[in-house]
Order: C-alpha cells, then structure tokens, then sequence
C-alpha cells in the first residue's frame, strides 16, 4: 500500500521531470510518418537554404491564391511564418533544428480552417517544389511529414 | 426486346448526369460545388463508372470535392480486343467526400465468327431467337452504383496504417438477355457488393487499393451472372479480390497495374441454343463444319489484369491509357489488346 504510493508519486514527480525539462517554445513536435523519413532527406532537399528557398517559394503559391490569400492577408504574419516554417519543415525532415513557433493546434485552432483551404496549401507546397526543382519523390517525403498536422489544422 | 424503351432509358439517365453535371458548373456553384481535392485522389471512371482505377473500384470518393462540397464527372472508355469491341460511357458524382451514385452504359460489340455461325444456324432453323444476329452481336449493360466512405483518410494520414475504407453497391441490368442465356448465364440482371481499401504512401509515390467483391458475374455482368446446365441454374456469389497499384511519376501523372479476380460460371459450356445446349447440334454440325464444337466450347473464364498509364493534364480533365490482358472471354482466346479511357470532372 505505501509502497505503491511511493512509486506512483514517483512517477508523477518523473513525469513532471520530464514536462518541466522541455524548453517552453517548443511547441510541436516531429511526426512520426509509419514509412519513416530517410536520413537523406533533408540533404536532397539542398538543406537549411534549400528549405527556406522552398518555404519562400510556398508562400509566393499561397499569397498568389485567391481561395487562401485573403486568410494569411487577414491573420498571417508573412515574415514570421516563413522563418518558422523553415525551421519547422527542417526539423520534420530530421534536421537537428529547435522549432521555436506554436503548435500547429495552437496557430491555426482560431481559423477555422477547411479540407479544401488545406489541400490549396498542399498545392502551393507542389509547385513550390517544381518551382524550385525539388524532386517530385523528396517533395512526398515533406508532404508525408507534414500530413499527420492536417487533424489539428483542418477544424472545420 | 423492348429495345425502344431500354434506350430512352439510357437516354434519360445520361441526360440527368448531363444537368446534374452542368447544374453544378452553373447554377449550384455557391451552393455547395468544390474541387479542392489534391490530383488524381478521387480516382478515375472505372467500367463499372464508380470511381477508381479502370476495373478495380477504390473507397476515394469520385471527383475532386473535399468534405466541404460536391463534385462529379462524365467518362468514356473504349476497349478493343481481338474479338470485341468494348464502349463504356457514364458519370458519377461525389458528395463531400462521403458518399458516391455512379451511372455506366456498356456496348460489348462481338465478332466471334463461331458465334456468327449458331446465329446462322439458328436462322437456318427457323429464327430461334438467340439474341444474337449474324454478323451482328451486341452486349448491352447499365450499371447503376452507390458508395459510402466508412472510415479512414486515404491521403494525409501519413502516420498510420489504417486506410480509407468504403463500401459500394452495384446493380448491373444486362439488356440482352437472350444472348446471356446463348452464353449460358442464369440471370441477365444482378447486384454486387464490395468492400475497398486504398491508401497513399507519399514517401513511395504510391496508391495501393485492395478490394473484395461478394458476386456471381461472369465477366462483370457482360455474360449475365451464374450459370445454367443440363441440372438447372445457379446463382452462387462468391467474394473475390481486387487490387491496384498505382505509382506517381509526378503530381499528375501515374502509371500502374490491377488485379481483378474472376469466377468459373461458364467455364467449358457449349453455347446453348434457346435452353438447349447445343452438343447434340453441334455433333451434327461438326459434319458439316469441323471444329465447330471445339469452336463453341466456352473456355476457362481469366482473371483481368491491366497496366496502365494515367495523366491529368488539369483537374478538370485525365485520361488512362491500358494495356488489357483479359485471358478467354467466352469463346474467344487471348483477349489482350489497348484500353483508352477519358473522365471529365467539373
Ligand atoms: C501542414 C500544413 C501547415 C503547416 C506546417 C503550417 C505551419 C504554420 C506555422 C509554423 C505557423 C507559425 C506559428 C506561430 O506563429 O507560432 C503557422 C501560422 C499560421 N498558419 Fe499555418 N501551417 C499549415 C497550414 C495552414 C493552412 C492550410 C492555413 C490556411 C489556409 C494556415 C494559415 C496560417 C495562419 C493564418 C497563421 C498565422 C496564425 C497567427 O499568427 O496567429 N496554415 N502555420
């Protein structure tokens, strides 16, 4: 009897541990796509400049769409959401990179946010990777990072 | 037959996909028209017009509406094999992603000369009526479809191996009954049943759709459903599978293959002549025609299987090119030949 309680405050102080020891920016975390992410990954994406190269790109598409523009014109922050993005994807993509932003429930939790809103982003993110002869095949492997934040991201 | 009214049929179902199609271009844009999908992931027309591969139904909902609007399209399908001619026109339309009616027209033109020949003969013997003329044998089929997605996000779930699943219905209403029955079929009208599973694997660019078909159709309803022998008819359905792979070059383009499962109704039957079977016929006839026995020997019914080439110029438009390997098709060998289908979505 108080040797189980013993345990349990212990691991409730071990998880509190753990909570406490994550830095408080730290707002989201890596998905966990089943086929994994290769190691080269973000190498075949030209790296850190080549993913901000991208992420500038993404938001050229997406500033250009009349079904989204008008949300990011309303809502967005242009500047900032391209330096967290890059970091963002860097880090999805395996880059030892600290994603200082919110989390993708947290940024987008107020929008209201469609499946076909979604899905422009989505198209935004193909031509920027044509735009920016990011591989076809290395293209899937970020949009295969990046999908599982659809739950959080589409509320509507 | 009631030719006349089968067609006017036809003519009205096409018409109303027709003004449904334009009703969402137009008029019902606000109300609730969408094309938001990502390319390619509501499918193409299969022949059972259903969305899908070109054979194989997929549990993606037709069109490119997300769960916000409704969507739909009209699709051609043409097929030439050695011994027939296959034309397929339909259209189906999606509701937010959830729910799909489908409607497809079959015209399977045959040339078989064998077949020919019992048409002779039958006029020969005084106008038995085979549905089949000399020189002249259409099949006629109207496929009319329902699908409802069960569960499951066949694209952006990229974090777990639970696919999108669906269920589907078909209801298959061969108009040339009599021409069935020649074959040896039971029933010229029918319903199936499946169940479909497909998912992408973005970091393999690949489709991946499963599915399992409860049904007793021999060669998709084209040769009626079941069979009849000197013991009597059955109707025995039975689940069969179905898959297709489909790999994306890029956003747009996709080559592949399928797999669809088929069943042994009329394997090895003798075409039958207005319920008689035609061995004691045909043992006359060999006299006079060698071979014609052989000839009018059905063979073993072959699972289909196709690899195709799939590009999508916009989403309003994609067109499927295949290379059809459909085996023995009633009395005919080596079916394989070229496959073009075109789907239009608005
Ligand atoms: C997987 C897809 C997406 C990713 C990875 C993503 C990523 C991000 C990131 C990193 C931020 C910055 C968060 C912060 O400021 O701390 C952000 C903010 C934002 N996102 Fe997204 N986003 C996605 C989809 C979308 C979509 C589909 C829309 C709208 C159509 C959208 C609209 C916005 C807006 C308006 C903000 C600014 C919110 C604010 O500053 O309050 N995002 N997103």
């Amino acid at each position: 009897m108080k040797l189980s309680k013993i345990g349990l405050s212990l691991v409730t102080g071990a998880a509190l541990l753990a909570a406490s020891a994550q830095p408080a920016f730290a707002g989201e975390q890596k998905t966990k796509p089943i086929l994994g992410i290769p190691k080269s990954a973000l190498d075949d994406f030209g790296g850190a400049a080549g993913v901000h190269a991208w992420v500038e790109s993404l938001f050229y598409y997406i500033m250009l769409d009349n079904r989204i523009s008008h949300i990011f014109r309303e809502f967005g922050n242009v500047e900032r959401q391209i330096a967290l993005n890059t970091q963002l994807e860097q880090m999805v993509l395996g880059g030892a990179v600290e994603y200082q932003g919110a989390s993708m429930s947290a940024a987008h939790a107020d929008l209201g946010i469609t499946m076909t809103q979604f899905n422009a982003v989505v198209e935004a993110a193909y031509n920027a990777c044509e735009r920016n002869n990011v591989p076809y095949k290395t293209c899937n492997h970020l949009i295969a990072a990046l999908a599982p934040f659809t739950r959080v991201i589409v509320t509507r | 037959m009631n030719g006349s009214q089968g067609s006017k049929l036809r003519l009205w179902s096409c018409a109303a996909i027709f003004g449904a199609a334009a009703a969402m271009h137009s008029g019902l844009a606000s109300a609730g028209y969408n094309d938001g999908k990502v390319f390619l992931t509501g499918g193409v027309f299969t022949v059972d017009g259903a969305g899908g591969g070109g054979a194989v139904p997929w549990a993606t909902i037709t069109g490119y509406e997300t769960r916000d609007g409704i969507n739909g399209g009209i699709g051609y399908t043409y097929a030439n094999l050695p011994a027939l001619q296959l034309n397929v026109f339909g259209g189906a339309i999606g509701f937010y992603d959830r729910f799909e009616l489908s409607y497809a027209t079959h015209k399977l033109s045959l040339n078989l000369s064998n077949l020919d020949t019992v048409a002779l003969v039958a006029e020969a013997l005084g106008g038995l009526d085979l549905g089949t003329d000399p020189w002249n044998s259409t099949l006629q089929m109207d496929v009319y479809g329902a699908k409802l997605r069960l569960f499951g996000d066949a694209v952006y779930t990229s974090d777990s191996w639970i696919p999108q699943v669906a269920i589907g219905g078909l209801y298959k209403e061969n108009k040339t009954g009599d021409l069935v029955r020649t074959l040896g079929a039971n029933k010229a009208k029918d319903w199936e049943a499946y169940l479909a599973a497909t998912k992408v694997f973005f970091p393999l660019s690949t489709l991946v759709n499963f599915t399992v078909r409860y049904t007793s159709a021999n060669q998709i309803g084209l040769t009626g459903f079941g069979e009849c022998s000197a013991d009597g008819c059955t109707n025995d359905k039975e689940f069969r599978f179905e898959a297709s792979v489909a790999h994306l070059l890029s956003k747009n383009t996709a080559i592949g293959f399928e797999y669809q499962q088929h069943g042994d109704n009329l394997d090895g039957k003798s075409v039958s002549l207005a319920g008689l079977p035609l061995e004691g016929l045909t043992g006359l006839l060999g006299n006079l025609l060698p071979g014609v026995e052989d000839a009018l020997t059905q063979e073993k019914e072959s699972d289909w299987m196709d690899v195709f080439f799939a590009y999508a110029p916009n989403k309003n438009l994609s067109f499927v090119i295949a290379y059809l390997m459909l085996g023995n098709i009633s009395v005919a060998q080596d079916q394989n030949g070229f496959y073009m289908s075109m789907h239009a979505t608005f």
